[in-house]
């Protein structure tokens, strides 16, 4: 019987760089389209396991297939044809790995790598949430299961070891880091948002997850501010009363489009005597600027507008760019951990090393009986042992299908603790 | 001369804790097996620096059947002892890693100067040998090592205010704790010394008013401006001076610490005068 063919990781992708948005928009998937289509993908018998990766940036899949099938070729079909794109139009639009370099890719993914913001981490989760769906919808064992999961753990292990996704990049991000630097705990302190538009609303739903439990919306439309107030447990506050919310505010956020400033220095001064002194923040996100430039000349305040923190985030991005080689570094040793498992699910290594296992045992045996009897006794152990293996080996080898191999040779290598052994 | 070697055997100690407090700052690397290493690796050398540290101060005062704080020597040595024994207090307490770095060199350089300066003084008369005596001094140099640290944490306050004014988001910033955490530290730090140096100088009046026939002694003036600074410090505060003022103060006070410790000390007092 000739020997079945082995399983190999098969990874189909179209990413924000290689692939035009509107090309990515089509092929983008919800997660009941995810589970609808791995299970069409295993029916089909294309893939034996699949998890697909799918956010606004990418749309991946990863699959297990037996070599020699044209996998990659059937599954460029089957999301064209549901998706009404033209084959050849897809496969030029997408990437398309193999083996260790599909592996290689996902560990990059969730390391943040190979992400739009360097090691932003939001990614780590979809990377969680796709193994997730997958393991619902019955797409995975051993293999793709012991991937993903080797991903993940790599990812957090970058995260964790190199200072890649310390650094923040949006402005918002960044004007919390650094009133976090001079306040500690946010959640104790209250903010003052000026504004309900857009920009207002995007700061004050990130005050709020950031815990703040102050936090003032003022806006010259009441009814907005008490709607986005309503909407992030904070509190409305007349458009009057601004100058004397200023007295009690640690945080103000200028978000307006007021065609003039609305904070004044002699505004600040005077809140700045009733709070004593304790320091006050700025952060200036409208056009023109809420906040009289020479508010920062008051003692104590610390004011930033939208390109003092735009100079900052492309610092920060220097600083995670380098720490690109550091993380390549761990994710290499995860990967080659990995791909030493997986390289083990083959047949023969499994063979080799149940072989080994079980001379082991007959040695550790041969030893407790009377020198004068070994001989004999070890010729009825050997013969045991054959036999013993015989069948096991035969049924593992002529197994056709690879899925199903790489499982019982998995289930092989964990009931008699092969991979301890070695 | 086993002491000695003791001594320097806690400089090397410190040296070693420092550079691995150091290699921490730069490469925190939070959570990973290298960091908790460094990290723990650096607490023992420290924690063990101080053991011995004590054992050389402990020879030496059975050597002199006194705390050896009548030499300049001696009393340095002591100051950087209780200055490593404050911050592993703090440490416990706060776990407010991020000042080792910047102490322990303190710590290191008051120790080997302890240990380059002559300890052994003359035998102490027998008045000095009380408890009110011990007290007065160690509480002295206690409130020291307060202002030491908060000298330090004042440093540290300017530093960081200076790199969020400037958006300088780099190591410092990220290792250095918030602004109100270290005026909080700081204040803590004033508060103790004040508390402890305000004991001290008590201490030393009743035991003078048994002794001296008279109480003039430029190191009780200084010891009285030192205290009148701090608490001007703590006092303008509680009022609303907040920020980097208060750290300025701060530096400015333990510029008067060192001036009363060791020029009031050496040239102008005729009580205090290491011998």
């Amino acid at each position: 019987m000739s020997p079945a063919a082995e399983a190999r990781l098969l990874l189909l992708g179209w990413n924000f760089r290689v692939t035009e948005s509107s090309v990515r928009d089509r092929i983008a998937l919800s997660a009941d389209e995810v589970s609808e289509a791995l299970r069409s993908l295993l029916g089909k018998g294309i893939v034996s396991e699949g998890v697909i990766v799918s956010t606004c940036h990418r749309s991946e899949i990863y699959g297990l297939f037996s070599e020699g099938a044209d996998a990659g070729d059937l599954v460029t079909r089957y999301v064209s044809e549901w998706r009404g794109l033209e084959p050849e139009a897809l496969s030029r639009a997408g990437f398309r790995r193999e083996g260790a370099d599909a592996a290689r890719h996902l560990f990059r993914v969730a390391s943040g790598l190979d992400s739009m913001a360097l090691g932003e981490s939001e990614v780590l989760g979809q990377v969680r949430k796709a193994l997730r769906i997958a393991r619902e919808s019955g797409a995975t064992r051993a293999v793709l299961h012991r991937l993903f999961e080797s991903a993940v753990a790599a990812g957090k292990r970058v995260r964790s070891e190199t200072e890649i996704g310390r650094h923040p990049l949006s402005v918002v991000s960044i004007g919390f880091e650094l009133a976090t630097k001079i306040f500690g705990d946010l959640s104790r302190r209250t903010v003052l948002v000026l504004g309900a538009g857009e920009t207002g609303s995007l700061f004050a739903r990130q005050a709020l997850d950031a815990g703040v439990r102050d936090l003032r919306i003022a806006n010259r439309t009441p009814e907005k501010a008490e709607a986005l107030a309503s909407r992030v447990c904070g509190t409305a506050v007349a458009w009057e009363d601004i100058v004397r919310e200023l007295a009690s505010a640690d945080v103000v956020v200028g978000t307006t489009a007021s065609p003039r400033p609305v904070v004044r220095r002699e505004d600040v001064e005077n809140a700045m005597r009733q709070r004593r002194a304790r320091p006050m923040f700025f952060l200036d996100l409208a056009v023109p600027a809420d906040i009289e430039p020479s508010v920062r000349d008051v003692y104590n305040t610390f004011v930033y507008g939208v390109n003092d923190l735009e100079t900052v985030a492309e610092a920060n991005r220097r600083r995670r760019a380098r720490e690109v080689p550091r993380a390549e570094e761990i994710l290499e040793e995860d990967l080659s951990k990995f791909l030493a498992w997986m390289g083990n699910l083959s047949v023969v290594p499994t063979v080799i090393g149940l072989r080994g296992h079980l001379d082991r045992i007959r040695d550790e045996e041969l030893a407790r009986v009377p020198a004068s009897d070994r001989e004999r006794f070890a010729a009825f152990a050997n013969s045991l042992a054959s036999r013993l293996l015989h069948e096991p080996m035969r049924r593992l080898k002529s197994e056709t299908d690879a899925g199903r191999r790489l499982d019982r040779v998995e289930a092989v290598r964990h009931l008699f603790r092969l991979d301890e052994d070695e | 001369m086993e002491w000695h070697a003791l001594g320097w055997l806690a400089v090397a100690l410190y040296v070693g804790a420092e550079a691995l407090s150091i290699l921490s700052l730069l490469k925190p690397g939070r959570g990973s097996s290298g960091a908790i290493l460094r990290t723990s690796l650096g607490l023992v050398l420290l924690a063990a620096g101080l053991a011995i540290h004590f054992a050389d101060l402990e020879i030496t005062a059975r050597a002199l059947h006194s705390v050896p704080y009548r030499s300049f020597g001696g009393s340095l040595s002591l100051f950087g002892w209780m200055l490593g024994v404050s911050y592993l207090a703090l440490l416990f307490r706060h776990r407010e890693r991020a000042i080792g770095p910047f102490l322990i060199p303190f710590v290191t350089l008051f120790s080997a100067a302890g240990l380059l300066l002559p300890a052994h003084a003359a035998a102490p008369d027998a008045e000095m040998r009380g408890s009110l005596f011990a007290l007065h001094v160690t509480f002295g140099i206690l409130a020291y090592a307060a202002f030491t640290f908060s000298f330090v944490l004042s440093v540290l306050y300017l530093v960081q205010n200076r790199q969020i004014r400037r958006g300088r988001t780099g190591v410092l910033f990220a290792r250095l704790p918030p602004l109100e955490v270290i005026g909080r530290m700081n204040r803590t730090s004033v508060t103790i010394g004040l508390a402890v140096l305000g004991a001290s100088v008590v201490f030393g009046l009743l035991w003078a008013n048994r002794v001296w026939t008279s109480m003039g002694d430029p190191k009780i003036e200084w010891a009285l401006a030192t205290l009148a600074l701090y608490g001007f410090l703590l006092w303008m505060e509680r009022r609303g001076w907040k920020g980097p003022r208060v750290a300025i103060l701060s530096i400015v006070g333990y510029g008067l610490v060192l001036f009363s410790y060791t020029i009031v000390n050496m040239y102008l007092s005729r009580s205090h005068g290491f011998r």
